[in-house]
């Protein structure tokens, strides 16, 4: 019924539009046909009554007719009126009824002649007749009658013809009424015949189109039930249904559907198989029912040993009650839950596992992912050793630590801090650092103002540096000690870390220290004093001259004895210069004068070795203390003495110098290793060992000079070439020109 | 020149003595006491005194005290002599009128020049 092609391209919708339309067009036309012979029936009536009506009409007008040529015969015989009216409503009529029997006639061309030739006699009779009225109302009897004879012929042939036309036009109408029974007849039974038809026909066409839709439609979606079916037993899909509708879209898309499932299924797959971590079902026996080969990797099991296995099996024997009691709290949960434990491996050695577990109700089985944490254990371990270490550390080191926040409130303690103080730590705990300081004697900790002007001094004083503070420990006992703080970032927030160390003993070893270099400096010179007075007396002769031998020895003691008194100069000197003690009265002193002063004390010295003194004259004025420089520039040019060969020359020059003035001493002595260079400054360095003895001197006369410069705020230094000689330098301040007197501590006149 | 050493050391005084006496010709007055010195000062009118500072009884400083307080001593020149070094304020000594401080031990053979200078500086300043 439907071309192939066509029937491809259908859609559902179409299918069902024609499953309606095309029994509706059969009806429709079925209903057009039942109209058309329905019509014809009904014109095959009227026919009929029309053919009734013309019969009765021509009769009418024959009859008229008749009775025309009647009522003028009776008018002309009698003239009477009654005639007269008689004929005139006959003439009135006739034209009349010949309209009336032309609409009748309608087109029938026949009867059209017919009534044609009917019109003309009756017009030519008309005529007559009226000619015949006129004559005789002109009482032309005679004429009349004339007419009357003559006219009644003509009339008589006229209504004969008349009669015979109508006949005819009867008879033509007889015939058709008689045809028309037979026609009707006809007309029912091909009505009666089509209705027939057209119902079985229709019935057909209903059938065939539902045959039509049950082969495409229900059998494509058998097929694609199948498919359904197949796709969840994960068995190949049917081939594709055909048809361009809905139905093959639909499987088009369900065959994509399934696709894109085995996609995922298969991408699924390889996630679990090249999975690090062990993934694992466990049955309700603890048995493995299935694992991924991850298992390998971790625990040395291929999948085929695994299955089957006891999952207890594989635990290590001291976690496996702990692990048993998690299992069946994974069943309890009906979530997911987490445990720990440690799982033996097939060689025997052990690692920690992070069990990630669900239990399935539906599947009555226990899925599970388990993560090798060894390495996070190991690490976490480390931690957990270096955290005790540093503890340890912190609770056996000798310095107090004392942890504040940012406020300054105490958080920690450790062991030390809790001797030096006296307090335990959880006593202290909470309260403001200020409470452990001298300052608490007059600084509420609970006044906020109060501790934060004391955190603001002691950041000041020892954030990142040592300051000394006075503490008060929890008897009250005021003692001193060092401080540091130092800012520590810890996850909670920023804190500080307090370093406290007791110095009372150490201040106690300090005043003992300078008691004993003040009874060593009185106790000493005294003896000393009187022993080189005397000597001194002896070899200048003041006791009478002595023999040779004698004032040798005595020269030999009195040198020595000045050499002993020297170094304990030299030694309260430097003790003093490191407690930072050596009083200096800094002012404004010309260069030249100090330079003088220095010649002065070396020039016999100088002339007893043999060496040249060359002073260059400088006009510099510098703010130092000038008996300090003297010393250091005496101490320097003795050195330069001692080491510039016979007859050699020691060169003293100032300059100005990176805005200080420099003093340069020079000799053209041995000059000083390279090694050495850096030691010359510290105490008790010679070049050789053997120098104190030779040279003299007691190893502390350049550390005092450096001492001495530094306190200056300037800087000492030496620059030397093996075999050619060495130069001194140091940098001093140039005067300042606002400066008076400034008096930094007494000053000794020193004899000696 | 008329030197009066006030120290309770023999031996110092001794070596003073001479180092003032046979080296520079100095008429040389001793004193082993504080009192003993106050009453020598006050007698002999020395050009100068050498006072030891640390003495039992009666230490240098007052000695010194004691000295301007009497009419009779008031002007004569003071000079310490001590074995305490830079520790001890100079300034106080000053304050008391002492011209200088020399400190032991002494170089004996410029120690008479030493005060002869001191006490010229001292007189020239007025």
């Amino acid at each position: 019924m439907l071309d192939a092609n066509f029937r491809f391209n259908l859609k559902i919708v179409h299918k069902g539009a024609i499953l309606v339309l095309v029994p509706l067009l059969f009806e429709l036309v079925f209903l057009a046909v039942l109209t058309e012979l329905l019509h014809r029936a009904e014109v095959e009536v009227q026919r009929q009554v029309r053919s009734k009506a013309i019969i009765s009409q021509a009769n009418t007008l024959s009859k008229l007719f008749y009775d025309a040529g009647v009522a003028m015969g009776g008018y002309s015989i009698t003239k009477s009126p009654l005639f007269s009216d008689r004929y005139d409503k006959i003439v009135r009529q006739i034209p009349q009824d010949l309209a009336e029997l032309k609409k009748l006639v309608g087109d029938n061309p026949k009867q059209q002649t017919i009534l044609e030739n009917l019109q003309k006699i009756t017009v030519t009779g008309l005529k007559i007749l009226g000619e015949a009225k006129a004559a005789i109302d002109d009482n032309r009897v005679d004429v009349a009658q004339f007419r009357a004879r003559h006219m009644y012929k003509e009339i008589r042939s006229l209504a004969d013809k008349l009669q015979d036309e109508l006949r005819g036009l009867t008879e033509d109408e007889r015939r058709i009424e008689a045809e028309s029974p037979e026609k009707q007849n006809r007309s029912r039974t091909i009505l009666k015949l089509f209705l027939v038809a057209g119902v079985v026909f229709n019935i057909l066409i209903a059938f065939v189109l539902l045959w039509f839709f049950t082969r495409s439609i229900k059998n494509r979606l058998d097929v694609m039930t199948d498919n359904s079916f197949r796709l969840a037993r994960g068995q190949a899909l049917n081939p594709p249904v055909g048809g361009g509708d809905e139905i093959s879209h639909l499987d088009g898309v369900f065959h994509s559907m399934a696709d894109a499932l085995m996609e995922a299924a298969r991408k699924e797959r390889a996630v679990i198989d090249n999975a690090v971590d062990v993934i694992c079902s466990i049955d309700m026996d603890g048995k493995f029912v299935a694992c991924n080969p991850a298992c390998y990797e971790n625990w040395q099991y291929s999948q085929e040993e695994l299955l089957g296995k006891r999952f207890i099996e594989i635990i290590a024997p001291q976690d496996i009650s702990e692990t048993i009691k998690s299992v069946r709290a994974v069943r309890a949960e009906k979530g997911n839950m987490q445990f720990d434990n440690r799982v033996r491996r097939k060689d025997g050695t052990e690692i920690s596992v992070s069990w990630s577990a669900y239990w399935s109700e539906k599947e009555r089985a226990m899925f599970c992912v388990a993560h090798d944490i060894t390495e996070r254990k190991l690490a976490e371990e480390a931690i957990r050793a270096s955290e005790q270490r540093i503890r340890t550390i912190i609770n056996h080191m000798i310095v107090g630590l004392v942890i504040v926040n940012q406020d300054g409130f105490i958080e920690s303690m450790n062991p030390a801090a809790e001797g030096i103080f006296g307090y335990k730590a959880e006593e202290i705990v909470g309260r403001h650092l200020l409470a452990l300081f001298g300052d608490s004697k007059f600084f509420s900790e609970h006044n906020e103002n109060d501790t934060m002007a004391f955190m603001e001094t002691l950041f000041n004083q020892a954030l990142n540096r040592i300051g000394e503070f006075d503490c008060i420990k929890k008897n009250g006992e005021d003692f001193p000690v060092e401080l540091s703080l130092s800012e520590l970032k810890t996850h909670e927030g920023e804190r500080y870390m307090a370093n406290v160390l007791d110095v009372s003993e150490r201040r106690e070893v300090e005043r003992l220290k300078k008691e004993f270099v003040s009874t060593v400096s009185h106790e000493l010179r005294t003896p000393l004093t009187s022993i080189r007075g005397s000597l001194t007396l002896l070899s200048v002769g003041a006791m009478g001259k002595l023999p040779d031998q004698a004032q040798k020895v005595v020269g030999i003691a009195e040198r020595n004895t000045i050499r002993l008194i020297g170094l304990i100069n030299d030694i309260l000197d430097i003790e003093k210069l490191e407690a930072g003690k050596l009083d200096m009265v800094f002012d404004n002193s010309p260069m030249m004068d100090i330079l003088e002063r220095s010649e002065q004390s070396v020039q016999t010295f100088a002339a007893n070795n043999g060496v040249k003194l060359e002073i260059m004259p400088s006009d510099a004025v510098v703010y130092a203390d000038g008996d300090r420089i003297v010393q250091v520039i005496v101490n320097l040019l003795s050195n330069a003495i001692k080491f510039s060969p016979r007859d050699g020359t020691v060169t003293v020059v100032t300059e100005n110098a990176a805005g200080f003035v420099q003093v340069r001493v020079i000799d053209r002595g041995r000059g000083i290793p390279e090694k050495f260079k850096k030691l010359l400054f510290q105490r008790f360095q010679q070049v050789e060992a053997s120098d104190a003895k030779k040279k003299g001197g007691t190893g502390l006369g350049l550390a005092i000079c450096k001492g001495i410069i530094e306190q200056h705020g300037g800087q000492i230094g030496v620059e030397s070439e093996e075999g050619k000689g060495s130069t001194f330098w140091f940098r001093i301040p140039p005067a300042r020109t606002d400066s008076t007197l400034v008096v930094t501590g007494a000053k000794d006149q020193i004899v000696s | 020149m008329k030197v009066l050493i006030i120290d309770d050391e023999e031996d110092f005084r001794t070596i003073a003595s001479s180092c003032l006496g046979l080296l520079g010709g100095a008429e040389v007055v001793e004193a082993s006491d504080g009192e003993e010195g106050l009453k020598k000062a006050e007698k002999e009118q020395p050009d100068v005194i050498l006072l030891d500072l640390v003495m039992p009884g009666m230490d240098g400083t007052q000695v010194l005290t004691n000295m301007r307080k009497n009419p009779a001593t008031v002007d004569i020149p003071v000079i310490f002599v001590t074995t305490k070094g830079m520790f001890d304020g100079f300034d106080e000594m000053k304050k008391l009128g002492a011209l200088a401080v020399i400190t032991k031990p002494f170089d004996p053979v410029k120690l008479a020049d030493q005060v002869k200078k001191i006490v010229e500086d001292a007189k020239a300043a007025g």
